[in-house]
């Protein structure tokens, strides 16, 4: 007798799907994972052949084009120009392969210098989307490649991976709107968020405008955003403006620079240090570096309300004018931030001392707070037998990042 | 033939003779007919789930598909700045990030990740989620305040909607208070509204996850300085970023406060009070405008701006020198010899003594079978009460409470505002204590000892008072028996409550004459005399504990007596009446300096005042009383 299914197999079929499907939704929104099943799926069946049609294409797309192109020479030139393109084939060839040979010699240099544990990742694709920032690369979660891992290269970082498939991972350029990481200027210090903009372009926000930074300046990353590991190069400025509250700046990211064909996937990261700024080369005239903290110091000390009024102070000196006043600046706060009472306190303190009364305790003496201030303590310049250190050293301050140091 | 019967053919069995072919489309039509009732059975399942889901319930389907896209996220009102009585900033605010956590896209699993992130308590973070379960989802958990540049960087990498969507920022206004404590227990702090809270009266149109005033001035003005919260409406894509900006409901921010505070003698009063434990209180008796108020050891309010964390809060608390103390109203302890004004008057009053009354000191009396040593073992020979004032004499004292009995004393005392709040505007008021017959029927349900009175005599036994207390008691006395309710908000169009007694103006007059004589002829002030200023004044200095406690005392406990100093200028008319408590600072005349300090800034603040005013340009960059520019943006 004939089975139920194979006689009323489209019947059988049907709710073979529909129960399947059922099933299927159910186990999604059961399991809530982040990833549809059915494009796990289908980009865990697609990437191996995606990833040979790849890797054929790579290696002779090249010499198949030239083949094509050689197709239409003329036959009275025919052997001559064969010749020629096959050495200019060739020559490609070697070319292409050494170019490969040269970033990816770079690309393993670069990972034996990192401490952090990472894999090699080769782009097999981009995303969807007109404008999409992010690529397909090889390297999946069989290989520990995890949601939210950076992407690095030797010039700088990338970006990070936004979904882990068995054999492929979906990374998100560091260009994408949305994306961010903490950096810090390898000059002066400077704290900031890098965040990618609509329109691709990357900026460091939450600088304050009178925190200096300089054109050209490299960006590192500081580690702080918990993705990248402390240390990388991000880029370099590209410009500066003040605005509101904060400054603008404009960074031109090295990582993507000279297209993008490997990465470093960081499995395990290990945080670093930025390095030291390289001394431009000696312009022939000696002169010797600043000498450490000493002139920011001295302008932190010097009250920016003195300066402004200074003169006339200076000039008409009545004993109502050294009433103490908050127009004073106080002593500069961890956070820059003071109250009137802060800088009012500060200006009564120096009366007190001025006038050699510890107020609330010195009997006998009275203290008078209409007698102006001494000034506030210079720092003492730097000892003479302790010298900055002299010899600048030559260095290039060109596209290529300094390098990275031993982290 | 018959009995043969032919047999006939019989009719065939209906189920045997049926043709099997025939049957099998029976048995088919049957099955088909049920299977398709299943299929259809199915179909009618799934069109009604979907007639459910695309037409009874598409508004609600469609609500929360644009609950995806459209955002609501608050505008924080800044609170009102705190100023002056010149219009200085006290308290400003400072713009920075707020980081909520909208519970819309919450996923509990993202806590512990987002807590690591933060460095915040993961269990700490889970309870405040689970605080908020009962309210509605659009309210958002406040998740940290003013967050740092590193804090702003791990929120700006993981809020895509591949990490945390859940996290959202928020610039915001955050307070800035003085630094190093100055003016804190004054000024109070704001911190978020917690459980026990919300569920009062006094909060009770807050929402949770609001900011609110804790204490001192940001509580009790917390009305006034809280604005009211706006809303920004927007659309995010998939990976919540703005994309454009639907309507914008603004905040109203709160009211700036103007205070009674003179911030040149508040921050005199604190230089003075470094490295001391105690408070200084300042007033001015004709209106009762609280100048400056300090307490110390105090805490930066700074730190609570946000959420204190857990042990800087334990710290706090668990600090023998008490910091969140608010000494200056809060702290009740015997006054010492500066009761002895108050003493005086009632004697005055009462006439049991006049300005010839005399009494020999020889260092010590009895009473009752009991000896009560004077201050002074040699003795002060004969005293009278000018004497007596400017020396500070015990037996004299003595002798006047022991003639008052200890009713009169309380009725002067109460006169005079002790043993109740004097209703400054500020939380947790204490009332100290005002010994009685009645009191001690009251509270310990025994008669009084006449033996108990010689110790009021000299503000010590049960008698307690806060440094206010003292300040406007005796602010009340040289004004000529006008109380004026201390208060810190200058509001002319409110009147100030006032107490008046009749009080003898000859009377009053021969007890400041006493105060002037205690720093200006060689009385126990004397160190303390300002060349130039008529600076009056009492010191006093409390036993912490009695003498039998003290015969087995805790070695490592403190009980060196409190030094007292209340002084007012000038003698004639006062303007200013200061208060000064040092803790364990042994006599009166340790805390003599910090109220001559107070007093001679008010002196040349006045001085400054009255001179010619330069030309307006000059005058803009010198006056202390022209309210900055260069402060920080609100």
């Amino acid at each position: 007798m004939e089975s139920f299914p194979s006689r009323y197999r489209n019947l059988s079929v049907l709710l073979l799907l529909l129960v399947a499907q059922l099933l299927l939704l159910a186990y999604q929104v059961k399991t809530s994972q982040d990833v549809r099943l059915i494009r796990l799926w289908a980009v865990t069946a697609v990437t191996p052949v995606a990833r040979a049609i790849e890797w054929v294409r790579s290696g002779v797309a090249g010499a198949w084009e030239n083949v094509f192109v050689l197709g239409d020479v003329r036959a009275e030139n025919k052997q001559l120009k064969r010749e020629l393109a096959e050495l200019r084939l060739k020559n490609q060839l070697l070319a292409a392969e050494l170019q490969t040979a040269d970033r990816t010699k770079a690309l393993i240099e670069f990972r034996s210098q990192v401490p952090s544990k990472t894999i090699a990742a080769r782009i097999i694709g981009t995303g969807t989307g007109a404008n999409a920032r992010t690529v397909f690369v090889d390297r999946g979660s069989v290989e520990g490649v995890k949601r939210g891992m950076a992407a690095i290269t030797d010039k700088g970082i990338v970006g990070k991976v936004v979904a882990a498939y068995p054999t492929a991972s979906l990374v998100q350029l560091i260009t994408e709107q949305g994306s961010a990481a903490g950096v810090i200027s390898q000059k002066n210090r400077v704290r900031g968020t890098l965040k990618a903009q609509g329109s691709g372009t990357l900026i460091v926000d939450y600088i304050r405008n009178e925190e200096k930074v300089e054109i050209g300046e490299w960006f590192y990353t500081s580690g702080t955003d918990r993705i990248y590991p402390r240390g990388l190069p991000v880029g370099r400025v590209k410009s500066t403006r003040e605005g509101r509250g904060s400054k603008e700046v404009i960074i031109e990211p090295s990582g993507l620079q000279g297209g993008l064909e490997e990465m470093l996937i960081v499995l395990d990261g290990v945080h670093g240090s930025v390095p030291e700024p390289e001394t431009p080369p000696s312009p022939g005239i000696a002169i010797l570096p600043a000498p450490p903290e000493a002139a920011p110091a001295a302008q932190t000390a010097q009250p920016v309300g003195a300066q402004q009024a200074g003169g006339t102070q200076q000039s008409a000196a009545p004993p109502a004018s050294a009433a103490p006043s908050p127009s004073q600046p106080a002593q500069a706060s961890s956070n820059g931030l003071a109250t009137d009472a802060d800088r009012l306190r500060e200006r009564y303190r120096r009366v007190g001392e001025s006038q050699g009364i510890v107020l609330g305790t010195t009997k006998l003496r009275v203290p008078d707070f209409n007698k102006a201030p001494a000034d506030p303590p210079r720092p003492a310049p730097p000892k003479p037998e302790a010298p900055p250190p002299a010899s600048p050293k030559p260095g290039a301050a060109d596209q290529t990042p300094p390098a990275v140091p031993k982290q | 033939m018959a009995g043969r019967t032919i047999p006939q053919e019989r009719p065939p069995d209906s189920t045997e003779s049926r043709p099997l072919v025939r049957d099998d489309i029976k048995f088919a039509q049957s099955k088909i007919a049920a299977f398709q009732y299943v299929t259809v059975a199915i179909f009618v399942f799934l069109i009604t789930g979907y007639w459910d889901l695309q037409v009874l319930k598409e508004e609600i389907f469609k609500a929360k598909a644009q609950q995806n896209q459209i955002k609501s996220l608050p505008v924080p009102a800044p609170r009102g700045r705190i100023l002056d009585r010149d219009g200085r900033v006290i308290v400003d605010n400072h713009s920075s990030y707020r980081l909520i956590l909208s519970r819309e896209s919450l996923r509990e699993e993202h806590i512990a990740p987002i807590a690591m992130g933060l460095n915040l308590d993961a269990d700490e973070l889970m309870r405040k989620v689970d605080r908020f379960r009962k309210q509605p989802t659009y309210f958002t958990i406040p998740l940290k305040e003013d967050l740092t540049p590193d804090e702003l960087t791990f929120v700006e990498a993981h809020r895509g909607d591949d990490a945390f969507p859940e996290m959202e920022l928020i610039r915001s206004q955050h307070r800035l208070y003085p630094r190093d404590g100055v003016a804190a227990h004054l000024l109070g702090y704001t911190g978020e509204i917690n459980d026990a809270e919300l569920n009062s009266q006094e909060f009770a149109k807050h929402n949770p996850g609001e900011i609110i005033g804790k204490m001192g001035i940001e509580r009790f003005y917390n009305d006034v300085l809280s604005g009211i919260d706006g809303q920004r409406q927007v659309r995010v894509d998939n990976r919540m970023n703005t994309r454009e900006v639907l309507g914008i409901k603004e905040a109203q921010p709160g009211r700036d406060l103007r205070l009674t505070i003179d911030l040149d003698l508040q921050v005199v009063a604190e230089l003075a009070m470094e490295g001391k434990s105690g408070a200084v209180v300042a007033l001015d008796p004709r209106n009762g405008e609280v100048l400056a108020l300090v307490s110390t050891p105090a805490y930066d309010p700074n730190h609570f701006v946000g959420r204190i964390n857990a042990r800087e809060w334990r710290a706090l608390n668990e600090n023998p020198n008490l910091p969140l103390l608010n000494r200056a109203i809060q702290a009740q302890l015997a006054p010492g010899s500066t009761f002895k004004p108050i003493m005086a008057l009632a004697g005055l009053e009462e006439g049991v003594i006049d300005e010839t009354t005399t009494v020999f000191c020889p260092g010590s009396a009895t009473y009752y079978g009991r000896t009560f040593k004077c201050h002074k073992k040699g003795g002060h020979g004969t005293v009278n009460l000018h004497r007596a004032l400017a020396q500070s004499c015990d037996v004299f004292f003595y002798m006047v409470g022991n003639r008052l009995g200890i009713d009169k004393i309380a009725k002067y005392a109460e006169m005079a505002g002790l043993g109740k709040e004097t209703g400054i505007d500020l939380p947790h008021e204490k009332a100290g204590v005002v010994p009685s017959s009645a009191w001690k029927v009251r509270r310990y349900r025994e008669k009084w000892y006449a033996g108990e009175t010689i110790s009021v005599s000299i503000g010590q036994g049960a008698l307690t008072v806060t440094p206010i207390q003292l300040a406007h008691a005796i602010g009340g006395i040289v004004t000529g028996g006008v109380w004026m309710r201390p208060h810190l908000v200058k509001d002319e169009k409110q009147t100030v409550p006032a107490r008046k007694a009749e009080l003898n103006l000859e009377n009053v007059n021969r007890v400041m004459y006493g105060m002037y004589a205690v720093v200006n002829e060689g009385g126990t002030g004397a160190g303390s005399r300002i060349p130039g200023v008529e600076f009056s004044g009492k010191t006093g200095s409390a036993q912490r504990a009695s003498n039998e406690f003290m015969k087995k005392k805790d070695p490592s406990a403190d009980y060196r007596d409190d030094g007292w100093f209340v002084g007012f200028a000038p003698r004639s008319q006062p303007e200013i009446v200061v208060a000064a408590l040092f803790e364990h600072g042994e006599h009166g005349d340790l805390a003599a300096p910090i109220v001559r300090d107070v007093i001679k800034a008010w002196h040349d603040k006045k001085i400054r005042l009255e001179r010619p005013r330069p030309a307006p340009s000059l005058a803009k960059a010198l006056s202390p009383l022209q309210p900055l520019s260069g402060s920080p943006a609100r």
